[in-house]
């Protein structure tokens, strides 16, 4: 007997959990060391590269842009879905949650459509909008697909902040308004942070619905991801793996952030206690 | 002051059926009724949670049911108390003041005064997740009456309290009403609660209300069956009432003090039914013979079952109990006046 397994344990079972989990969390591993093992020795050398640079410039600042439009955006909806009852509101939340289920390809297909030759495309670029291969279209693109999922975070975010509170605070003279940003506001400020930074990476990393709304165009709609993409199909192997490395250091920081935060005020309370 | 005309609403399962109430100024009002009656709904339709389906609220003969939360002037505290987790226990008593744009000395003058009171100083620093139940009660008191409302809701304040805290908070709720002065309804499903506090209660059920009257009224005279167990009545029996006998069971009579004809109800007090192994020779009308049943030691007193064709409760001292030898299978015989049978 073995001091270490409980009583009632089948030790063939847990043998199979444990065979799971190890093959799953080697298989991540090796597959994203060898990325970095090839990339990072370069990566100073890569990251002078006046294309890598260009791609992160692109990058931060298209990612950026379409975070901040994401949250402008996903707050007040995913708020408004969770409080308010409207008739309608299922068809709505699934509406909304389109672009989550699209593949991201057939997104830009949608998009290419719609900013193409529509009357809304040719109205949008005779006042100056091009989205159709250029660089404001990639913050398109970004928002299109990250909004729906920013909202889904922020959603949950919402639905663990206890209604009656805003109400309390109204009884004690808030108005609507005042009471959700000296209330619910603050509580949410967690789910909030994480909302933003989970979104803002995935924005950083967004491939494919770019790719079908601006094309892939060195120094033009070259992202991290896409210049990895153009990259490895011209053999430039050291710059698509700097290129990848970013990528696999921004995600993985900002999944360590997300995870720190989590996305409820649940833990909000359980930080406070310790204070 | 405060009165509810026809306010119909229905919410999920629970519903509110035409409810008439008015509340006056200063007056302490208790609602009484069990669970799942929807006796929390009528605090928030009052508090402007949620409109009412149907039915109008008028405040000093203003029509409110249309204002916002923020323009009643109407403080809510709940069972929970419902506490904002990210403020300190000084920020969520001043969180109304904070709101209306009142000077920074005027907000520490309330906060002084406010904390006194309820003897709540030496928690300002702490955030609401480390009080105990009474502490965040009294919090969420002090944060409710420091903007000086016109009404104050309670939604049963003691019930999240270990038995001796609420002895001592009941008591506190007497005092603070005694000097704020501040009109007040609170919601429980106890009544012995709404009997220390209430200046009147109104009694719940199925969402309707079925009594209203100062808490001797209810006890007394309860309007139905229901109300006369819910108010923790006992023997309570019915009949047919015919010149002040009333016919409870084959061949058990019943003489009361009453006008009423026909089928009645009525309530005996345990404590007014004397006991005896012989027939007793006075002046109460009802003598009725009967085996005694069973017998429960409740400390200093004695609870006793007697099957008297009905079933009559008594209750007894000890030291009778022991005198008498009762045991349970004897014969015995209850006697009670006519004047301790309350008809309803």
């Amino acid at each position: 007997m073995t001091k270490t397994r409980a009583p009632g344990q089948n030790i063939f079972f847990i043998a199979l959990v444990a065979v799971a989990i190890a093959f799953l969390a080697g298989f991540i591993i090796s597959a994203i060391s060898l990325v970095l093992l090839k990339g990072l020795p370069g990566l100073a050398s890569s990251l002078a590269s006046p294309e890598i640079q260009f791609a992160m410039k692109l990058s931060l600042s298209t990612s950026i842009i379409s975070t901040l439009l994401c949250f402008a955006f996903a707050l007040p909806a995913a708020y408004g879905l969770v409080r308010f009852d409207f008739p309608g509101k299922g068809v709505v939340n699934a509406v909304l949650n389109i672009p989550i289920a699209l593949p991201p390809v057939v997104s830009g297909v949608a998009l290419l459509l719609l900013f193409g030759t529509t009357a809304l495309g040719n109205e949008l670029a005779a006042r100056g909008l091009k989205f159709v291969f250029t660089p404001q279209g990639i913050v398109v693109a970004q928002f299109f697909v990250n909004a729906p999922y920013m909202m889904t975070v922020l959603r949950s975010t919402f639905k663990d902040i206890d209604p009656r509170l805003e109400f309390v605070a109204r009884t004690l003279g808030c108005s609507q308004l005042q009471s959700f940003l000296r209330v619910t506001l603050p509580l949410a400020r967690n789910g909030l942070i994480a909302a933003s930074v989970i979104t803002w990476a995935r924005a950083l990393g967004e491939f494919g619905a770019v790719l079908m709304l601006c094309g892939a165009t060195r120094f033009k709609t070259e992202v991290l991801p896409i210049s990895l993409f153009l990259n490895m199909s011209t053999g430039e192997l050291d710059l698509a793996m700097a290129a990848a490395s970013i990528l696999i250091i921004i995600s993985l920081t900002s999944l360590f952030v997300f995870e720190l935060l989590g996305a409820s005020y649940k833990q909000f309370e359980i930080s406070r206690v310790e204070i | 002051m405060l009165e509810l005309k026809g306010i119909n609403k229905q919410l999920g399962d629970f519903r509110l059926k035409d409810i008439n109430l008015e509340i006056n100024e200063g007056e302490y009002f208790v609602i009484l009724g069990p669970t799942g009656t929807g006796k929390t709904v009528i605090l928030e339709v009052i508090a402007g949670m949620y409109r009412p389906d149907s039915g109008e609220i008028y405040f000093k003969n203003q029509k409110i049911s249309s204002l916002y939360p923020e323009q009643r002037g109407i403080s809510f505290v709940y069972q929970d108390y419902a506490l904002f987790p990210h403020l300190s226990v000084e920020e969520n008593i001043i969180f109304g003041l904070k709101v209306q744009n009142i000077s920074q000395e005027s907000i520490k003058k309330s906060l002084q005064d406010m904390v006194t009171l309820l003897g709540i100083e030496h928690l300002l620093q702490r955030y609401p997740t480390t009080l105990s139940g009474g502490e965040q009660q009294r919090v969420a008191i002090a944060r409710a009456l420091i903007t000086s409302p016109q009404i104050l809701l309670l939604d049963e304040p003691l019930s999240a309290l270990d038995p001796r805290t609420r002895q001592v908070f009941q008591e506190e709720l007497q005092n603070i009403h005694a000097m704020l002065g501040t009109t007040t309804i609170h919601i429980t499903h106890d009544f012995s609660e709404a009997l220390a506090l209430g200046d009147r209660i109104a009694v719940l059920q199925d969402g309707a209300i079925v009594q209203v009257g100062t808490p001797a009224e209810v006890f007394h005279h309860p309007s139905s069956c229901f109300v006369a167990e819910f108010v923790g009545a006992e023997n309570i029996l019915s009949g047919q009432c015919t010149d002040g006998v009333i016919k409870v069971g084959p061949g058990v009579d019943i003489h009361a003090v009453s006008p009423e004809q026909g089928e009645v109800n009525l309530t005996i007090r345990p404590e007014d039914i004397i006991i005896s192994h012989q027939p007793l020779t006075c002046s109460a009308q009802n003598s009725l013979p009967g085996t005694l049943l069973k017998m429960y030691n409740q400390g200093p007193l004695f609870r006793i079952t007697i099957d008297s064709g009905v079933i009559l409760t008594a209750l007894l001292s000890k030291q009778a109990v022991e005198e008498m030898a009762l045991r349970p299978g004897q014969k015995v015989w209850a006697t009670f006046k006519a004047s301790a049978v309350h008809v309803f």
